[in-house]
């Protein structure tokens, strides 16, 4: 109880210095009130009592506090703390410990000498004094049987394992006196071959264990010595299972004694070891460090530099490890060789520095092949790793002997929809929780404080609030770069289509270049650099960013892609052809959908090899069939206020826009708008795309002309001869190239061998004439479609038919 | 998120001038940079290395508030009051996890790691926890005896930068530690008497 009168009391008779009068004066003050007479003298009791807690705060020094311990509590889990000098010279089961060879957090490392039965010098692993428990003992006997199990030369033997009387779990082990691998290799100047060798060794000692169920979980070159026997380097991997035998869970023990005492060092550890979220560490992670200790004795540092790590916080530690992509070994080496001048000349420079060089002056360079390896081998995701750490050392032995590795660089697709779905993630709980702010995080805030003088529950919700609020920041602040980007990317869109307009492409490029860089998770940037650099001819660039904004899940049916899968072909890109025609086909084979002509004419490009063209015909046919001729065509086009398209670039020079009497063009002619000829610039052209949305239409004789590819695909010859012959009856678009190279491969494959060959000089014609017509030029727009697909069929033919491909370096190459 | 300076100085003029929201803000952010800055210091010292909370605190007050400056002198009070709190907190929460992990026995249980585990690894559990507790009944009894425990044990502040942080002399609160100190040793006693 404590009331104004207690406390005036109490305080009143502190005052008072004689035993006698203070009896006296808590009588009189507290008058019959015999629970507060006792309340006071219990008060002035403790008063009195030494050893109060509160005579020594927390803040200030600790360790008086151990004085206070009952020695009783816990008796067997936190034995008295001892002096680990004091270790020396006693005796652990039968062995004499000599000399101390080594610290962790919480292991001691000795040499001890064994008398009985055989007399020979040891290493002894102890557990220091008061760092054991319960759960440490139960781990150690359960893992102290699976580490006896394994027998391998280049594994140190464990002799022996048992408890101490005090409860400390040891380890007595085969003594190795050597030097750690990077060190042994560096110093003696090893080869390339040399130090694979030998690394092959410890890739075999790994796989050993692993086989036995022991996982090392802190494999480094201090724990790969290496010694010689004669002349021969033997590397011996050392403390194999001992980390886990010892090592204390994570559930008793800080990361902080994981990362720097146990382990001691971060370098070598797996991003699963690393982000210690409870993810079962196996023998992967030591796959991971075996592939970082490849990664050092290639290029004498670690993929992450020590320097760089010792300097940074847990957090960020955590997340290099866990985030970045180390470079390349290949292109760490180069970056030492030029570093190697600063780092000789300095006095007292790192030994690391020498190490670098040292590794540096024996490896002039690295092999691509190791490159893939290594990287393999410490990939983040580690079911990307080897299996195995023989199939490794497999891996590294066809280097060896110059046959082709396993080991392959991320495939493009790979890499890119691994990006896509990071950021994707990323925009979208980030979105979440920043709207989750706003709502919520005044409100926790404020409750989380009045909260605070209610136990149990204020810390959860002070917790939570924190946890609420950083997130929310964080996610709020992604979100609004991510905006602000965006913002600044699509006013940078609409400067390079300015450019455009004004046919200043250099500018146009250097915008889009710009705009790519700023949001690179963005698929229309891609697109729009794409078709900047369709209008150049510069195919495989084109090519290149549609792809990119493929993988990007850019809706690929919108009417700026038809084509896209031509040019795919055209540029060799045929993953990336496989791919957007999967894309394509989805909505008919995944919801039974009706397939759409762009689909279809995407899909005829190339044919995959799990689409038969005979279903593609009747899908083609179904829709003809569907369509009354012309319907639509006259519909789009009236509304669209013409139907012509200027007569110049790939078509063969300038010619009267859009008027009749063009050489060729049969029908009726396009209607001139009543703008003039610039009516006349709209979108697009026939079939083709609008520029940025989806298909307006494709009119019948287009139609007609894909049905054909179908049918030419299905071997239907005759079929597709009738529906070219029905193509090329109407004016208003006439693929030539396409249609004469599908009619020579079409009499060709139904024998008329005539026929085949005057189609096919026809097309070629008209090949070359295209060709030197758009050399200088900028392609149009909305004829760079046709274009694509009547290189394709044209070469398709050419191939079919004779044999042979034309030479068509021109239409590949690029003007910039 | 990376606090910043003036977050602080902003918050703790707020509670200057009156802003009961302002106090409530203080803590969370004092208690995530010292949980921040615990975690970093472990880093760095590597294991076997205790943290001094006073040191720590201070330090926060140097990286959040700043220097010396005699005008912020009325909100350093207001610093150091959430700053105890928030070292109390974590120093508790650190023992009460460590504590269920001993009793635990057999059973594991997972639970997310915190940082400052192993930062005040000397101090007895036991001891910190039924600290706790009886402080918690304190501070029903009388709010100030509590904060000014708060002040000395876990920031280690001395009986001066205590009254000066409580706006009364010295001598009272040389007077009010005593009666608190007492206060609370008689409570851990009777608590302990019920649990025997």
């Amino acid at each position: 109880m404590s009331d104004p009168t207690e406390k005036t009391i109490f305080l009143n008779a502190l005052d008072i210095d004689s035993e006698v009068d203070r009896q006296n004066y808590l009588r009189q003050a507290c008058g019959d009130d015999l629970q507060l007479l006792g309340s006071v003298q219990s008060l002035l009791g403790a008063h009195g009592l030494d050893q109060n807690p509160l005579d020594f705060p927390v803040a200030v020094a600790p360790s008086r506090l151990d004085a206070m311990r009952d020695p009783v509590s816990d008796a067997t889990v936190d034995s008295p703390l001892t002096s680990p000098v004091g270790d020396i010279g006693k005796t652990i089961g039968s062995y004499r410990l000599m000399e101390q060879i080594g610290e962790g957090g919480f292991g001691l490392v000795y040499v001890a000498q064994q008398d009985k039965p055989v007399r020979r010098k040891v290493a002894l692993k102890i557990i220091k004094p008061g760092t054991g428990s319960s759960e440490v003992l139960a781990r150690f006997d359960a893992e102290r049987q699976a580490v006896a199990m394994m027998d391998h030369p280049n594994i140190a033997q464990v002799f022996d394992a048992g408890v101490t009387d005090d409860a400390r779990p040891y380890f007595v082990m085969e003594l190795v006196r050597g030097v750690p691998i990077t060190t042994f290799c560096n110093q003696g100047g090893l080869g390339l071959r040399e130090r694979l060798e030998l690394f092959q060794d410890v890739c075999a000692a790994t796989h050993h264990a692993h086989q036995k169920g022991v996982i090392h979980r802190d494999l480094k070159p201090s724990n790969v010595l290496v010694t010689l026997h004669d002349t021969r380097a033997v590397a011996k991997v050392i403390d194999f299972g001992v980390a886990k035998a010892m090592g204390q869970s994570l559930t008793d023990q800080t990361i902080y004694t994981r990362l720097y005492s146990m382990v001691g060092t971060p370098l070598y550890m797996s991003p699963e070891q690393a982000s210690m979220s409870g993810m079962d560490v196996d023998t992967r992670s030591d796959i991971y460090s075996l592939g970082v200790m490849l990664y050092e004795l290639l290029t004498g540092t670690t993929p992450f530099l020590r320097e760089r790590l010792d300097t940074v916080g847990y957090d960020e530690m955590r997340r290099i490890i866990r985030e970045e992509e180390p470079p390349k070994p290949s292109s760490r080496l180069t970056t030492i060789d030029k570093q190697r001048g600063d780092t000789i000349g300095q006095s007292g420079g790192a030994i690391r520095s020498s190490n670098a060089a040292g590794a540096a002056t024996a490896l002039e360079r690295i092999p691509n092949d190791l490159d893939w390896i290594v990287m393999k081998a410490i990939d983040k995701d580690r079911s990307r790793r080897y299996e195995s750490a023989a199939a490794m050392a497999a891996d590294l032995k066809r280097f060896l002997s110059q046959e082709p590795i396993e080991a392959r660089p991320p495939s493009r697709l790979y890499r890119l929809s691994k990006f896509a779905g990071r950021n994707r993630v990323g925009l979208i709980t980030g979105s979440l929780v920043a709207f989750a702010l706003l709502v919520g995080t005044a409100t926790s805030l404020y409750q989380a404080s009045r909260a605070i003088d209610e136990r149990n529950k204020k810390d959860i919700a002070l917790r939570d609030a924190i946890a609420a609020k950083n997130e929310a920041n964080q996610a709020r602040d992604e979100v609004q770069r991510f905006t602000e980007r965006l913002k600044r990317a699509n006013a940078l869109m609409g400067e390079a289509r300015t450019h455009e307009e004004l046919e200043q492409l250099d500018a146009a490029a250097a915008t889009y270049d710009e705009a790519v860089d700023l949001v690179p998770n963005y698929y229309l940037v891609w697109v729009r650099r794409a078709q900047l650099r369709l209008r150049e001819k510069q195919w495989e660039k084109a090519a290149a960013d549609f792809s990119n904004a493929m993988y990007l899940d850019a809706p690929v049916d919108a009417g700026e892609w038809l084509g896209v899968p031509a040019l795919l072909v055209m540029t060799g890109r045929y993953d990336d052809y496989q791919q957007i025609c999967s894309m394509l086909l989805k909505p008919s084979q995944q919801n039974g959908q009706a397939m759409d002509w762009n689909a279809i004419r995407g899909t005829l490009a190339s044919l995959p090899e799990d689409v038969s063209a005979k279903w593609l015909a009747e899908r083609a046919d179904d829709l003809l069939a569907a369509e009354p001729p012309n319907h639509r065509w006259e519909m789009e086009g009236e509304r669209r206020g013409g139907l012509g398209r200027r007569m110049e670039g790939p078509r063969g020079g300038p010619g009267p826009r859009g008027g009749p009497g063009v050489p060729g063009v049969r029908g009726p002619a396009p209607p001139r708008g009543p703008g003039g000829p610039e009516a006349f610039r709209g979108p697009e052209a026939f079939g083709g795309p609008d520029g940025h949305g989806r298909m307006h239409f494709m009119p019948r004789n287009v139609q007609q002309f894909v049905a054909a590819w179908a049918h030419v695909r299905a071997n239907d010859n005759d079929r597709a001869i009738e529906l070219l012959d029905d193509a090329s009856q109407d004016g208003r678009w006439h693929g030539n190239l396409q249609i004469d190279s599908l009619k020579a491969i079409a009499h060709h494959q139904a024998g008329r061998n005539g026929l085949a060959q005057e189609f096919l000089r026809r097309s070629n014609d008209e090949m070359q004439r295209l060709e030197s017509s758009t050399e200088s030029t900028p392609i149009e727009m909305r004829f760079w479609v046709d274009f694509v697909e009547g290189v394709v069929i044209n070469r398709e033919a050419n191939r079919v038919i004779t044999g042979t491909e034309p030479d068509l370096s021109s239409v590949g190459s690029s003007k910039r | 998120m990376m606090i910043m300076k003036n977050d602080v100085t902003k918050i703790l003029s707020a509670i200057e001038a009156g802003d009961p929201m302002a106090a409530g803000e203080l803590l969370p952010l004092v208690y995530d940079e010292l949980r921040r800055m615990a975690a970093q210091k472990m880093t760095r010292e590597k294991s076997g290395q205790t943290l001094q909370p006073t040191a720590l605190v201070h330090e926060a007050f140097l990286r959040l508030v700043g220097s010396d400056d005699r005008q912020q002198w009325d909100g350093r009070g207001h610093f150091f009051a959430a700053a105890s709190t928030a070292m109390r907190r974590i120093l508790i929460e650190s023992a009460r996890r460590r504590n269920s992990d001993k009793r635990g026995g057999g059973q594991m249980v997972r639970r997310e790691l915190n940082e400052e585990d192993a930062v005040f690894d000397s101090v007895e559990l036991e001891t910190l926890l039924s600290l706790d507790d009886a402080l918690t009944k304190l501070a029903a009894e009388d709010a100030s005896l509590a904060k000014l425990v708060e002040l000395r044990y876990f920031t280690g502040l001395t009986i001066e930068q205590t009254a000066e942080i409580l706006g009364v002399s010295p001598r009272t609160t040389k007077r009010n530690w005593a009666y608190a100190r007492a206060w609370l040793r008689r409570e851990i006693d009777q608590e302990e008497e019920l649990l025997d």
